[in-house]
């Protein structure tokens, strides 16, 4: 009895001195990205202890990095755990059906201190849900162009940033340097996005295409133009690329540009940060074309997770005006007052001032975002396998993509 | 006799140590394997779909969907089929030789078992991804760039229809083969050897001896390594997952991919079940197919 006595008092007393630790309230908070590089990480975790700072509370934030490719997947997956995130990234083509599931809370209140005049009203479009706000973008990233300035030197080819003074940069005289290069160099001229372009990233390598041609995958109104002439005469140059000229680093060739191997890629500047060691010149630009695309993301709150308030609160900071502009060397905004700035073209210290306000802040104002559905998972799956077909020699490009806008018609009517 | 108290007892103990041991296992199995199939039967009858949260009694919808209106599961049907006729035979066939090889004694003997055996205990991911390097098109990838030596201009292993299911096929050979051949060998070791030396001496070449002797002595192990050899075929997945992605043009989609697809790529966890139920039916009727045939094959069974 004695001894019982005595352990129960230990217990009493122990609890009595955890106690006052527990009261400084500790909120953990999980966050999943697709970014796994640790400088991007660090400053993401940075805004979330500005805002616990001001909040006078704690947070225990987790940072989980889902691969790419597999990012919706594994974050659905995670949503119906135990443990879901607090926040996510949310992926522009797969924003629909995120928002039309309810997985996502309205930011509504959240935003009230958001100047409205100040965020792209196009740029918020996609993720709306009629008045509501379910997620807001924290990049609005077009697609550049990264070239090996000395394999260019090398081959004697004209830089892109020559031909776009000639006015000469389209996607014919682009070829003609790619195939300049390869045969001059015997390197690859071209390495796809993230060397994904056949496969998991096929609208992200063939749009900027397809659209300088004047086609589209499809438009705001669902209407597809995949197949139209426009549309089949881009996917043919490119593929005239791969296959007559040899110049694109093909389809099971893991060849890739950080590393040397090719002399160009299709890229957003969030992979400049890789060429950090790379011993040889490189330089950034626009595509050619002059048609910009952007890839959107997007941060939101679970809806049902355990702190929806504070998380949406913890949304709305992490891509205000301040956060915002810290990540903008990375992630560019879709918010007039830092894309005008002149701090945003000194905000990636990889990338001069000029670079950065031609191939991005330029496409960021007239580029358009990728074609999304609220059955994109559906239609991904079942076109890639009419979109396999295009990578052989002698492939019927015009028959082909009649067979994606097939499959893209019957989803979306 | 009546037991005396104290044995009853003992037995008691002993038959409660014995639950005991097997508990944990139990425990396991129905939580992780049981509960689970049985939502999946559940499921399959339900339009279920894990991105919107529904989940609607459907009756035999999903089924007739599967059966009448989806191109896609005849494909990954015929695909699965393609992959275990290829895969099953070439497996054995290579893997008895390698036993009745190995059985010999000759020299070289450990180092060639050493060799056969080293891919099962390798990881099967990095074992998919060296390989996808490996088999990479053009002249990038060793294979090719070896061919190229002979003269021989290499395919586009895995991103050519054909190529990529024989790819895919060899590669799980090569991984599996090491278990086949250490249970061939384990029944190469047993067969009697008065029976061999009896043939022997009635003349019997080392054909006669393999065709009359040795196979028939072997049969129920092979009927065995058949029926395990085939369910792992019907289950492939990792190597479909890293090295082809179910391409080109879904040519090595197989049924277990399809699921796949189906549950965590569109988020339809109800159709999916169905495709699952489907599988566990098809495997079902192989394994008592193949289990009634052993009956029948090997006399010398007991």
């Amino acid at each position: 009895m004695k001894r019982f006595l005595s352990i129960l008092l230990t217990a009493i007393l122990l609890m009595a001195f955890a106690a006052p630790a527990l009261a400084e309230e500790t909120v953990a908070l999980k966050i999943a990205t697709w970014t796994s590089n640790e400088d991007q990480l660090k400053l993401l975790g940075s805004f979330v202890d500005e805002f616990a700072q001001a909040k006078g509370i704690k947070i225990d934030a987790t940072f989980e990095s889902i691969d790419f490719a597999e990012y919706n997947t594994k974050l659905l997956l995670e949503l119906q755990s135990t443990t879901p995130p607090d926040l996510y990234w949310v992926l522009e083509t797969a924003a629909p059906a995120f928002i039309a599931s309810g997985n996502l809370a309205v930011l509504n209140d959240a935003m009230a201190a958001y100047n409205p005049e100040d965020i792209a009203e196009t740029a918020l479009a996609l993720w709306k849900n009629g008045e509501d706000v379910c997620a807001i973008p924290f990049s609005t990233s077009p697609f550049v162009l990264l070239y090996n300035a000395d394999l260019f030197a090398q081959a004697g080819a004209k830089t892109p940033d020559e031909l776009i003074a000639e006015g000469n940069w389209t996607w014919e005289s682009f070829r003609e340097i790619c195939k300049q290069i390869k045969d001059k160099t015997g390197v690859w001229a071209l390495q796809t996005v993230d060397g994904q372009g056949y496969d998991a990233r096929i609208l992200h390598n063939l749009l900027p295409i397809v659209r300088a041609f004047g086609g589209d995958a499809w438009d705001e109104n669902y209407e597809v133009s995949i197949d139209s002439p426009e549309s089949v005469a881009a996917v043919q140059l490119f593929h005239d690329m791969v296959y007559v000229d040899g110049s694109v680093v093909p389809p099971g060739d893991e060849s890739s540009f950080f590393t040397g191997a090719a002399a160009m890629t299709m890229s957003q500047i969030s992979r400049v940060s890789n060429l950090d060691e790379v011993e040889w010149k490189w330089s950034m630009t626009t595509l050619p074309g002059n048609v910009p695309v952007i890839g959107q993301a997007a941060l939101g709150a679970f809806s049902r997770g355990k702190n929806v308030e504070l998380a949406s609160e913890l949304v709305a900071y992490m891509t205000s005006e301040s956060c915002v502009a810290r990540m903008a060397g990375i992630w560019p905004p879709a918010r007039y007052s830092v894309l005008e700035s002149e701090a945003f073209l000194t905000s990636n210290s990889r990338i001069d001032p000029e670079q950065m306000k031609n191939a991005v802040a330029a496409s960021i104002a007239t580029g358009r975002v990728l074609p999304s559905h609220q059955l994109y998972p559906q239609i991904e799956v079942e076109a890639k396998m009419a979109y396999d077909k295009l990578w052989k020699a002698d492939a019927d490009v015009a028959a082909i993509l009649s067979e994606v806008a097939g499959i893209y018609r019957k989803y979306l009517k | 006799m009546k037991k005396s108290a104290a044995a009853r007892r003992n037995a008691r103990r002993e038959a409660l140590a014995g639950y005991g041991f097997v508990l944990p296992q139990l425990v396991g199995f129905c939580l992780l394997v049981l509960l689970p199939l049985i939502n999946v039967f559940i499921y399959s009858f339900h339009n279920k779909n894990m991105l919107f949260g529904t989940n609607i009694y459907v009756g035999f919808d999903n089924f007739a969907n599967l059966f009448g209106n989806d191109p896609l599961f005849w494909l990954t049907l015929k695909n699965t089929l393609v992959f275990s006729v290829l895969l099953v035979p070439l497996n054995l066939v290579l893997a008895l030789l390698l036993a009745l090889y190995l059985g010999e004694g000759r020299p070289g003997t450990r180092y060639i078992r050493t060799v056969i055996f080293l891919p099962v205990v390798t990881s099967g991911v990095a074992w998919a991804i060296v390989w996808k390097y490996l088999l990479q098109g053009g002249t990038a990838g060793p294979i090719n760039w070896f061919l190229s030596l002979l003269g021989v201009q290499g395919p586009n292993w895995l991103l050519e229809k054909g190529w990529a299911m024989a790819a895919v096929v060899v590669n799980r050979v090569l991984k599996n083969l090491g278990t086949n051949v250490l249970i061939f060998f384990g029944a190469v070791m047993n067969m009697p050897q008065d029976v061999i030396e009896a043939a022997r001496m009635d003349g019997a070449g080392s054909f006669t001896l393999l065709r009359k002797i040795k196979l028939p002595l072997l049969m129920p192990t092979i009927l065995m390594v058949a029926i395990v050899t085939m369910i792992g075929s019907m289950r492939v997945f990792d190597t479909i997952r890293l090295m082809t992605d179910g391409g080109p043009e879904g040519s090595t989609m197989v049924l277990v991919y399809y699921i796949y697809h189906q549950a965590f790529k569109m988020f339809n966890t109800g159709y999916a079940s169905a495709i699952a139920v489907v599988l566990f039916v098809i495997v079902l009727v192989l394994t008592i197919a193949q289990w009634t045939l052993r009956k029948r094959v090997s006399h010398y069974e007991g």
